[in-house]
């Protein structure tokens, strides 16, 4: 069985005022129908990049110059635009990190519902009945209300259930739970998780949430400057890690130390050992600079792998 | 039902805006230059003559007695007797109503059809560069037009060339309609240049500002066509800025029209009160400005209480500071 999800070598670059930076460098994953992976790595790794593209809703001032992105077997980048509405429609689905911002304010939750559930049934039964499957309490108040009048949680289970509702093939989740309650967190996740194998949905999960990773996700791939630098079985990835970066991750998991006990993010370490890592990078960068004008900003700061991985 | 917590505020406040309103109109009509007694005796009358008619105006009390003596009577309806014509105020304003308010729903309405849609267009296409420069430059020329200036310009031309409407030729709508109607086309279409591109402008900017918005981008993830998003998302979220710009845009009719109505030879409340200013003739002026005070400010209200209905969150907060 051929992957549902392949991602193949991909770059894109965001040109941002006459400077072009780099999110993906050569980033690649295949996911097989049915897998979770959890998708890891500190902030500007390029996993929400990682995660747009697979259903090209990059930015206007994103590019992509190398690489394909395979669902199902069509090639996401160069698909056309009503093709492309299609595949979104009725293959992925997107759950993003603040759900109240994803629902229209001016609009109820019923209404917001019932047009999001077009082509299926989406009368006042089917609409309780989505809400009940995200087990929402009183589904039949919550759909007079307009977004500004529920909590996190229930914004999120509301985007779930918009979701789930078609049953995609692939869901995407953007660090879902970041905005939310640590109480609501695991009910959230476990909810998304449960709807996803029942509907044998191949979950994309996004997460700096090491623990909840190793918990709910069979594979693990963690990103770094652009790329994917490890990838497999998740107690493997999270257990006994090979690649430095990866190590000093699963060091920092604050799940792991006692209460107290200073977190090791060993930040030095990884800066050296990534040391090839960063060769790579200079001379992407320079090819990268080849398309532009200006050769003038050769001494770009690298980024450096700071210790973005704090325990919370 | 949020609308019946800050409503009654709400009112009470609108009182408050057109008691203050009258106070200033009364003290700015009475120490205007001139004097009634002698515009209307002439040069030649002589000072009892003039007394005798001041008195029998009543301008011989004090002005706080004619200040409360005057707005006993308009609360009950009674502008009293213009002091040119002798007749009812409130009788010559109704007769003059109908037509300013006709022109200036004629304007409205030409600002809401082709302002809006304008807006929305070039707010969509903001990307592309063409049609947007194109909608901006547009608005810029409009809303820099002074409307006497364009007034002027619109009433040489259809008057030297034979270009299908006529100016100057007026038919009441009260008594044909149509031909009413026809008659204020040009002075509605002046009267409506400022109004359709701040209109398009604010809806530019309004839609561009919507477009960026999480549950946008949320709608374009779930695969949603872009006119969709356009119709159920964006619209209703732009909408809210372009209604508060509705009620600058009623104050601007207000105004306008009364130099419109002058450029046109319109005989509306506008050019009315132009003339009632020339005469001195106090009660006229009184009314007729307390009459726009008021139209504004009811304007507001219904504003304040369509937005409310367009974005839930505005009534909340208004509940909340009443609460």
């Amino acid at each position: 069985m051929s992957a549902i999800l392949d991602i193949q070598d991909v770059t894109v670059e965001y040109s941002t005022g006459g400077t072009i930076v780099r999110a993906l460098d050569g980033a690649s994953l295949a996911v097989r129908a049915g897998e979770t992976v959890g998708l890891v790595g500190e902030s500007g790794s390029g996993k929400s990049t990682l995660g747009s593209l697979v259903g090209r809703l990059l930015p206007g001032n994103a590019s992509y110059p190398e690489g394909r992105v395979l669902v199902d077997g069509h090639d996401v980048l160069q698909l056309g635009v009503k093709e492309l509405r299609t595949l979104r429609r009725e293959q992925l689905g997107f759950i993003p990190q603040d759900p109240i911002s994803a629902l229209d304010p001016t609009m109820r939750i019923g209404r917001q519902l019932e047009l999001a559930l077009r082509g299926l049934p989406n009368d006042r039964a089917a609409l309780v009945g989505h809400l009940e499957r995200v087990r929402m309490r009183e589904p039949e108040r919550v759909l007079r209300l307009f977004p500004h009048e529920i909590s996190g949680g229930m914004a999120q289970r509301i985007v779930i259930a918009m979701t789930m509702a078609r049953s995609p093939r692939i869901l995407i989740a953007d660090e879902p739970t970041a905005a939310l309650d640590s109480n609501v967190r695991s009910e959230v996740t476990k909810l998304v998780f449960g709807l996803a194998r029942d509907a044998g949905t191949t979950v994309l999960w996004l997460s700096h949430d090491l623990r909840s990773v190793g918990r709910w996700c069979e594979r693990v791939a963690v990103m770094y400057a652009g790329r994917v630098v490890e990838d497999g079985p998740a107690e493997q990835v999270l257990g006994s890690p090979t690649h430095p970066y990866t190590v000093a991750l699963a060091a920092a998991d604050p799940a792991g130390v006692q209460p107290g006990e200073r977190i090791e993010t060993s930040s030095v370490d990884v800066a050296t050992l990534a040391e090839s890592f960063r060769d790579d990078e200079r001379a992407a960068k320079r090819r990268a600079k080849t398309r532009k004008t200006d050769a003038e900003s050769a001494d770009d700061p690298e980024p450096a792998p700071e210790e973005e991985v704090v325990a919370r | 039902m949020r609308l019946l917590h800050w409503l009654p505020g709400r009112l009470l406040s609108a009182i408050v805006v057109l008691l203050g309103a009258s106070i200033l109109i009364f003290a700015a009509v009475r120490s205007l230059p001139g004097d009634f007694a002698q515009i209307v005796l002439g040069p030649l009358s002589n000072e009892e003559q003039r007394e005798q008619l001041r008195q029998s105006f009543g301008f011989d009390r004090s002005l706080p007695e004619q200040y409360l003596l005057w707005l006993g009577n308009a609360a009950r309806g009674d502008f009293g007797l213009s002091l040119a014509s002798q007749q009812p105020v409130l009788d010559e304003l109704a007769s003059r109503l109908p037509v300013t308010a006709l022109l200036a729903g004629m304007a409205m309405l030409v600002t809401i059809a082709i302002g809006i849609p304008l807006g929305v267009y070039a707010g969509t296409h903001a990307s592309t560069g063409r049609g947007s420069a194109a909608a901006r430059i547009v608005s810029t020329i409009g809303i820099s037009f002074p409307e006497f200036v364009l007034g002027c310009l619109v009433v040489f031309l259809f008057s030297r060339f034979d270009l299908g409407l006529s100016v100057g030729a007026f038919t009441s709508p009260t008594t044909d309609f149509g031909r009413g109607v026809v008659s204020l086309l040009l002075p509605a279409l002046v009267l409506s240049v400022f109004c359709v591109a701040a209109t398009a402008r604010t809806t530019r900017d309004a839609v561009i500002g919507v477009l960026v918005e999480p549950h946008i981008a949320a709608s374009v993830a779930r695969g949603e066509p872009k006119g969709f998003i356009i119709r159920h998302h964006v619209l209703r979220n732009a909408l809210i800025p372009v209604l508060t710009l509705t009620a600058t845009i009623t104050a601007y009719l207000l105004g306008g029209a009364v130099i419109v109505e002058r450029v046109f030879n319109v005989p509306g409340i506008g050019s009315y009160l132009v003339l009632a200013l020339d005469r001195r003739d106090y009660t006229v002026i009184q009314a007729g400005v307390l009459l726009a005070t008021a139209v504004f400010v009811i304007a507001s209200l219904l504003i304040d209480v369509l937005t409310g209905l367009v974005d839930p969150r505005v009534s909340v907060a208004k509940k909340g500071r009443g609460a």
